[in-house]
């Protein structure tokens, strides 16, 4: 199968909601080299880009479906964006959904925009993450 | 006093691809783009890249680096224009980072954010709004 613009709409929501742990902030800060003290500790925030990781467990599901046919392997991320209407805390119980906003064609390459929705369990919002990615569908 | 044209202490980063794998073990994004030559070169890319996230994060600590509380970070948003090639040896790919406020007002600044590596754009309209006290 293959994606295209009538699937626009389409919701994808994370399996199950993230538990955000100290450690795995101070991991994540520690892997992209940041010595920040924000996030570290039990009061700990996580790394703007964190929001990322959250949200690509509603991403696994978008490549799950089966009728858009798309492989992780052959995606490039092309563009990001955040808006924050608070930090990830450790603590937080994280509801991450992500929806198809934009599929344009050009040849074997498609380039795909979605939206995520993070929000607490209890439906507090935290971030949204506007992601436009490009998938080859070309063999090699 | 946060004004327009005030330039945030540069940042240098450098990938090896010990980071790449770090960061993939962190983030849990596996794409083999990031540490396997073949499957790069399968995709057309000119060899192994640093996930663009991790290039964005790096971004982003010009800007919390320089504020006060990282919480104040209201918007961020970058578009990956080259990939950063981190070759497979002990010196990686090195990237500069510099950023200026362009807009003060209601509160926030937005700045603007340069990456480069060696002569190259690596991000492009890569721009964080923060809250000012």
């Amino acid at each position: 199968m293959t994606i295209d613009a009538t699937m626009v709409g389409r919701s994808y929501a994370a399996a199950e909601s993230y538990q955000v742990g100290r450690e795995k902030i101070r991991e994540f800060a520690d892997a992209i080299g940041d010595g920040n003290p924000a996030y570290r500790g039990d009061d700990a925030i996580a790394p703007p880009t964190f929001a990322f990781v959250l949200g690509s467990r509603a991403l696994e599901q978008l490549l799950n479906d089966e009728e858009l046919g798309l492989r992780l392997d052959r995606i490039v991320h092309g563009a990001q964006k955040f808006s924050y209407t608070r930090p990830i805390k450790a603590g937080d119980d994280i509801a991450a959904t992500a929806t198809l906003t934009t599929v344009r064609k050009a040849g074997d390459v498609e380039v795909i925009m979605y939206e995520t929705a993070l929000t607490t369990v209890d439906g507090e919002p935290i971030a949204t993450s506007t992601s436009t990615i490009s998938h080859n569908r070309a063999e090699a | 006093m946060i004004e327009v044209g005030t330039e945030l202490p540069p940042l240098q980063v450098t990938l090896r691809r010990e980071d790449l794998v770090r960061y993939a073990g962190a983030s849990g994004d596996f794409n083999p783009i990031h540490w396997n030559d073949r499957m790069a070169a399968a995709l057309g890319l000119p060899g192994v890249i640093a996930h663009g996230m991790l290039t964005m994060a790096s971004a982003a600590r010009v800007v919390t680096d320089w504020i006060e509380d990282p919480a104040d970070l209201v918007e961020y948003g970058v578009r990956f224009t080259k990939p950063v090639v981190v070759p497979d040896d002990d010196k990686g790919a090195t990237i500069t980072f510099s950023a200026k406020v362009d807009k003060v007002g209601d509160g926030l600044a937005e700045i603007d954010i340069t990456a480069l590596a060696g002569e190259e754009k690596v991000l492009g309209r890569a721009r964080a709004v923060v809250r000012v006290r």
